[in-house]
């Protein structure tokens, strides 16, 4: 056979498979495109229109210019952005803590701990939600009878100003912990013990073998679950809307609550893609400096 | 072998690809709204002259929240007898019912209104649906009124139900915005005195009304006072005829065209909120406090004057109650004891403008049987446990309270919803109140801005009624 016949019998082959191969994608393919590429673009389309119940008028960037001159908005996004820098760390820190606490226990505590933190992640938000609101609950919740007990008045968590926002915070916490201690776990399993037994040999301590080993070793779980817990946590809308609606006075409004509220409750489609659009720029932009920075090629 | 590989291989995609298209495109109702129309006019609302032959077969959707009380626990079982009863006059029309919650309900139609996607039939408050009617969104039913049922229906209730004269909604049940009152409570601790129940309609001041909270206080220290809400617009009727009826002022001014409580009555007002809120005779949190919460709070027992009542809501909420106080209805407290002006509750039937004649002539025939039939109106009314809009239908209930129901309809006054822009207006309303509970803002700021932002409100709301 010639060469020229050899290639494209090669080329017809290679065209063969890149067809199955993309016709057995194609069903995916088709929902990804239907369901969150098209309307992520028209949801950018959208934003440059004045689109209520009754408008579709082009109106350029003025949604843009209007939710920044709007102040419950900023409200919004300080309130977005306190909630990430104080949640994710926590939600980070204490993954770490929990995962190496109970990694080297006995397989059946370890499933039962692994249980116990994961619970809140698979059970319904709402569910969850009630349970916290009977918590905090001003009269009848079980904090106030327990700070009670110590004399302290009642504290109205969901409607005080000063604490609403805390008190969201704590509940996103015990929801965003689950995923991040199991997937921990399971990397810290997966970091051979001949280094941990090699460095101990060499007399290093505890704290060298976490922060020159272990840490160092995690870092592709860790990049992955910061990525997600701050991208989930800049999107928290429920909590907020199944226990404040935003309030008190915008304190517990969010960037994903704004959006909401201006879509579903007032009718304004064009600002609130515009928010959206907003706070996808912004989680873009995070999310890359979090590859860029934490992103890591260490090998050993 | 190769071959059958291949084939099986286009096969598997082909039904992949089918069953992806057809999931994709099934499930459109047809419902073609004008909702979102953009420059072009609107369909002209057809009249009863310019009807299709209603003998076709005609299918029509019913969106409705819980108007009426639930039959046996079941929500949607009233109404599915309704649409059977209808049937049996008008087989050719198919009525597919949607039940909605107070919650969701409101989203719910924003989003199917943006979406072409608006139902037929909504029963509702005019709130909602004048505000649609502004936007062109809804079919004129002006030709199911004859001079004799107008002229049965006050002006008020016309007034609530019409745009620039043009009808838009049936009025169908009615009955003014009360408070009440835990009588049991007051008549356990010894001071059923002090409750206004001698007069034949009940006005008392301001200053009785804190002597009975101050009882309350001092002799039943587990009971809240009173209750107040301020957490999101839900039932802004409420503390919106409190505090207007405290202030011996009105929300809105003559002309529904700027915000009139800003006045130092309104400021007042909201001065003895706060100094309620800081005795202890206002509910705590109240600014966190939903509407459902105070209700809830009322129907347990645990506090003495709920701010949001009326005959409706006292059949609504009747299984709830957890324990069998006597709830009776008051009137708002006044500063010198004079009438008070009562917001009324009213529910109705509108259209959606859906561009199908047949549909729209179907859906006026199902309004006109729940309305006027000789057997079923009446059933449908008393299942909401309102009075009827019409001034001529009385007596179809017994007991005091429905008696005191029908006395109060002479304070009835033209509420704010009638306005351009109240939708947007009672968006600022709740977090001007949350300001003052708070703390984080004076009466006279909170109101001022309040102003403001609900003068802007109007503004834009006849601006876009100008451009329509």
């Amino acid at each position: 056979m010639s060469t020229a016949a050899l290639k494209s019998k090669s080329r017809r082959k290679f065209k063969r498979e890149w067809l199955t191969s993309y016709l057995f994608l194609l069903p995916a393919l088709s929902f990804f495109i239907m369901f969150v590429a098209y309307p992520m673009v028209h949801g950018v389309y959208i934003s440059f229109f004045d689109y209520n119940l009754t408008n579709f008028k082009f109106i350029g960037f003025d949604n843009y210019v209007t939710l920044f001159k709007d102040k419950n908005f900023h409200q919004s996004v300080i309130n977005t952005v306190v909630l990430v820098l104080v949640a994710v760390p926590i939600v980070i820190g204490f993954s770490v803590f929990a995962a190496m606490t109970i990694y080297k226990k006995h397989e059946l505590l370890r499933s039962l701990f692994r249980g116990i933190f994961y619970l809140p992640a698979v059970t319904s938000v709402v569910s969850v939600t009630v349970v916290w609101n009977w918590i905090y609950h001003p009269n009848f919740g079980i904090l106030n009878y327990l700070t009670g007990l110590v004399g302290m008045k009642p504290i109205f968590w969901l409607g005080d100003p000063n604490t609403a926002l805390m008190a969201i915070t704590a509940i996103l916490i015990t929801t965003s912990v689950g995923q991040p201690i199991i997937l921990y776990v399971a990397a810290l399993g997966n970091i051979p013990i001949s280094y941990i037994e090699a460095a101990q040999l060499d007399r290093a301590s505890s704290r060298q073998i976490f922060t020159k080993i272990i840490w160092p070793m995690l870092m592709p779980t860790n990049l992955y679950v910061i990525v997600i817990t701050t991208i989930n946590t800049f999107q928290c809308f429920s909590l907020i809307q199944l226990l404040t609606s935003g309030g008190p006075i915008y304190k517990t409004s969010t960037v994903m609550y704004s959006v909401y509220e201006q879509a579903f409750s007032f009718g304004n489609f064009g600002l609130a893609s515009a928010m959206g659009v907003f706070l996808a720029i912004i989680i873009g932009i995070i999310s890359i400096i979090q590859f860029k920075f934490l992103g890591s090629d260490v090998e050993y | 072998m190769k071959m059958l590989k291949r084939k099986s291989l286009l096969l598997m995609v082909v039904v992949l690809l089918v069953s992806l298209v057809s999931a994709c495109s099934g499930n459109n109702n047809g419902g073609k709204s004008n909702a979102g129309n953009t420059g072009a006019s609107a369909t002209p609302t057809p009249t009863v002259e310019a009807t299709a032959d209603t003998a076709e077969p005609v299918e029509i959707t019913w969106w409705n929240f819980p108007n009426f009380t639930a039959l046996d626990g079941e929500v949607g079982k009233f109404e599915k007898q309704i649409i059977a009863a209808f049937n049996e006059k008008h087989p050719e029309i198919t009525v597919n019912l949607e039940m909605l919650t107070f919650d969701g309900g409101p989203e719910k139609l924003n989003v199917a209104i943006a979406t072409k996607t608006a139902p037929d039939v909504i029963y509702d408050a005019p709130g909602r649906i004048i505000d649609w009617a502004k936007k062109d969104l809804l079919a004129s039913i002006d030709d199911m009124f004859t001079n004799e049922v107008k002229a049965d229906i006050t002006p008020a209730i016309i007034e609530q139900s019409s745009v620039d004269g043009m009808m838009y909604m049936f009025p169908f049940n009615t009955g003014p915005f009360t408070m009440a009152v835990n009588k049991t409570l007051f008549e356990e601790i010894g001071a059923l005195d002090l409750l206004p129940l001698d007069s034949e309609d009940r006005t008392w001041t301001v200053a009785e009304f804190e002597a009975a909270l101050k009882a309350v206080k001092e002799k039943a220290p587990d009971v809240i006072p009173v209750g107040f809400y301020a957490k999101s617009q839900a039932g802004d009727q409420g503390t919106r005829g409190f505090l207007t009826n405290l202030a011996g002022s009105t929300f809105l001014n003559d002309t529904n065209d700027s915000i009139a409580l800003n006045n130092e009555g309104g400021v007042a007002a909201l001065e003895w909120i706060m100094k309620a809120s800081k005795d202890g005779l206002l509910a705590p949190g109240a600014a966190s406090m939903a509407a459902s919460d105070h209700n809830d709070l009322f129907l347990q027992g645990k506090m003495a004057f709920a701010i949001n009542y009326s005959a409706v809501l006292k059949t609504q909420f009747a299984p709830n109650k957890a324990s069998d106080f006597e709830d009776i209805l008051l009137p708002y407290p006044t500063v010198d004891g004079s009438a008070p002006k009562l917001e009324p509750f009213l529910g109705g039937l509108a259209i959606f403008n859906n561009e199908d004649a047949a549909k729209v002539e179907a859906s006026k025939k199902f309004i006109d049987f729940i309305v006027n039939d000789p057997e079923w109106s009446v059933t449908a009314l008393k299942q909401t446990g309102g009075l009827s809009a019409r001034n001529s239908i009385t007596g179809i209930y017994e007991g005091s309270e429905y008696a005191y129901s029908e006395l109060a309809r002479k304070f009835i006054t033209t509420p704010p919803t009638i306005a351009d822009g109240y939708a947007e207006i009672r968006t600022y309303w709740f977090p001007a109140l949350q300001k003052v509970l708070l703390n984080t803002s004076s009466a006279a700021d909170a109101l001022a801005e309040f102003e403001t932002l609900g003068n802007e409100a109007i503004a834009k709301g006849k601006a876009a009624r100008t451009s329509n």
